[in-house]
């Protein structure tokens, strides 16, 4: 192979080197923001993170170093991954707090992933991702409780109408474009979220109490995991629960991204005209991002329900889209790494800049622009395919 | 010899504006046909009906024995009519070889369905259609070949016009539209672009190929017919030289006294 454009290809011994190191850096790195509780720590940490970003942005060839190391040996890639993922609850221990806040940034990892496929495949600019992931949470709620479905059918059960939910605002939104097409979604995640507030049987404004845990094999969610004579908290269960959603929507962005679908979606974002010139039917595949971002943010959101199992309309609100927006574009386009990136990023930093108590969103704001003043096209941007890496 | 295209008393109205006017024309497998007038006449609006961009106000196209009138774009180009752009259009943040394989949407399959679930069929035909766009680049140019991981974007405008005829090829088309192909090249580059043309149709002696040109150069290459319009109606319909001198269309091109 030429290989012309890609960068030096590094030597097996070393790649796996730089994989290892990178992942848990990457791991340390998390622990330790997560642990800190002074607002000099979390400073500290943000400053060399922001420090590593601008090395990046100032010698791309780093970044595609490290790429070229974790495509170079997928198998150790995915062993040290799934080793931290696993071990991670372990090391946190009983601390409910942190494995509350990675239960949550995995639950935003998907549903960004879920907008990832609109905003940053295609460029539609869906600000109604909270309202599907509201509707399936509601919908797996008031299965589980009016007629005891377990969480593991309403599962299907709410992605299949969240999805139905997709294609009832894809339809329509077809007609208009760019702008407009955002007015579109946002009316109708705002009226999703006032029939919530404003239908009995969804419980008005106090939502649905009492969302039964989980059963797997027996074993109830609400009580705490037994491993290898380990006891982690009950949350641990969710947090692999969460792990094993994260992992699914990756599996699901990278196969789509990977395929003619994800190229049509690109197509249609680069010139919708020379896409149709293609053959691309552009309103299906329009319609087809809503409901594959329907479908995830649906199992999100069951999740969710069943984990707080207290769910009330205002979980789902506007702001929570325009969140999950702010995560895709922060954390770069079209790239499934950054999009989690951003998610945990997100999530993350909110919570512990509370050190800063009144200044807290406006320290949120400050660190949010200066981030995309570093890397301004995210903090890991969209990459070219590359194809016949037949090893 | 089969007759591929049929354009039947095609009009195309925008308000009040006659775009298109009453143009009728017909044009047989594997010949090549130049399409001139001046700036305005409804050239592109003609292209814009046969692919289906708009449904014409009133007339028929036939493609292939398949009446296509008002058939949206993208189920005529998998008929066989692909075509490129007066200002090309690639998609410029993809890469030159993604530029290719998405000219082969229509002849690929994998639903969503099948990416999901039965990824190793979707792979295998990713795959396939590597193998193919590469095989296409290094058939159009070796230099093109050698960038086929740049993005689309950062081409010189002679390979960017390169790139948009190769991925038209890659939907196997049966009939090839080419917008103004020579727009902002020099001489040179024109000339290669004729070379290219002329390799075309010896590589593919059934493929059809209708062009709009205002380059006299171009249209001089392909001299067998020539169709000249002039606001949206059609003046003349012959070979290179007979229009050459046709006095309606030196009127048109030049104003009424020049051929005094």
């Amino acid at each position: 192979m030429g290989g012309s454009a890609s960068p030096a290809v590094p030597g097996a011994a070393s790649a796996i080197t730089t994989t290892i190191l990178l992942q848990f850096g990457g791991a340390a790195f998390l622990y330790a923001i997560l642990k800190a509780d002074h607002g000099w720590q979390v400073l500290t940490l943000l400053g060399l993170l922001g420090f590593g970003f601008y090395l990046l942005e100032r010698f791309p060839s780093l970044g595609d170093y490290a790429t070229a190391s974790l495509a170079r040996v997928p198998a150790v890639t995915i062993t040290v991954a799934a080793g931290i993922v696993l071990g991670f609850p372990f090391i946190v221990g009983s601390n409910t707090y942190i494995l509350h806040l990675l239960i949550v940034a995995q639950l935003y990892a998907v549903l960004a992933l879920a907008l990832n496929f609109q905003l940053g495949s295609a460029n539609i600019p869906n600000f109604a991702t909270g309202a599907s992931y509201g509707i399936g949470a509601y919908v797996s709620a008031l299965l589980a409780l009016n007629f005891g479905v377990s969480f593991w059918l309403t599962l299907p059960v709410a992605a299949l109408a969240a999805t139905l939910f997709g294609f009832i605002i894809g339809i329509p939104s077809m007609r208009t474009r760019d702008t407009y097409l955002a007015l579109v979604t946002i009316a109708f995640g705002v009226v999703v979220h006032q029939l919530l507030n404003n239908f009995d049987w969804t419980g008005g404004p106090n939502g649905l109490v009492g969302i039964p845990a989980p059963t797997l094999f027996g074993h109830s969610f609400a009580d705490p995991l037994y491993i290898f004579g380990w006891k982690l908290p009950s949350q641990a269960n969710f947090y692999y629960l969460a792990a094993v959603l994260v992992v699914l929507a990756i599996v699901t962005a990278n196969r789509l991204h990977n395929s003619r679908i994800g190229l049509a979606w690109n197509a249609l974002r680069a010139d919708e005209i020379a896409a149709k010139a293609q053959g691309i039917n552009v309103a299906w595949y329009k319609v087809l991002a809503f409901a594959v971002d329907a479908f995830l943010a649906a199992f999100a959101g069951t999740i969710y329900a069943f984990y707080v199992s207290y769910i009330s309309p205002d979980n789902f609100t506007f702001l929570v889209s325009v969140t999950i927006m702010t995560m895709v574009i922060v954390g770069g386009m079209d790239n499934i790494f950054g999009v989690i990136v951003g998610a945990f990023l997100l999530t993350i930093l909110p919570e512990k800049l509370r050190a800063f108590s009144d200044y807290r969103l406006l320290f949120f704001g400050i660190v949010i622009i200066i981030f995309l003043m570093i890397r301004p096209q995210g903090l890991f941007p969209q990459r070219l395919r590359h194809y016949g890496g037949r090893k | 010899m089969s007759v591929l295209l049929e354009v039947e008393n095609v009009t195309m109205r925008f308000g009040g504006l006659v775009a298109v006017d009453d143009i009728s024309f017909a044009l047989d497998e594997g010949k090549v046909l130049a399409v001139i007038g001046p700036n305005g006449a409804g050239k592109s609006t003609l292209f814009n009906v046969i692919t289906g961009v708009y449904k014409p106000t009133a007339g028929r196209v036939k493609f292939d024995g398949v009446d296509v009138t008002g058939m949206p774009s993208y189920e005529v180009v998998q008929l066989g009519i692909a075509r490129t752009f007066q200002s090309s259009r690639l998609f410029s943040d993809l890469s030159v070889l993604d530029n290719v394989i998405i000219g082969m949407h229509t002849r690929t399959k994998a639903s969503v369905l099948d990416v999901l679930f039965r990824p190793g069929v979707a792979r295998r035909e990713m795959e396939a259609s590597v193998e193919k766009a590469e095989a296409l680049l290094r058939a159009t140019s070796g230099d093109l070949y050698e960038q086929r991981y740049r993005p689309a974007g950062t081409l010189a405008q002679a390979d960017r016009r390169r790139l948009e005829i190769t991925r038209a090829l890659a939907s196997e088309p049966k009939l090839l539209l080419l917008d103004e192909p020579s727009a902002g090249m020099d001489d040179t580059e024109t000339d290669a672009l004729v070379a290219d043309i002329m390799r075309l149709r010896t590589e593919r002696p059934e493929l059809s190929v209708i062009l709009i040109e205002h380059d006299m150069r171009v249209v001089q290459a392909f001299p067998e017919r020539v169709l000249c319009i002039e606001y949206g109606k059609l003046i003349a319909d012959d070979t290179f030289e007979a229009v050459r001198i046709n006095p309606r269309v030196q009127e048109a091109y030049l104003g009424a006294a020049a051929h005094a």
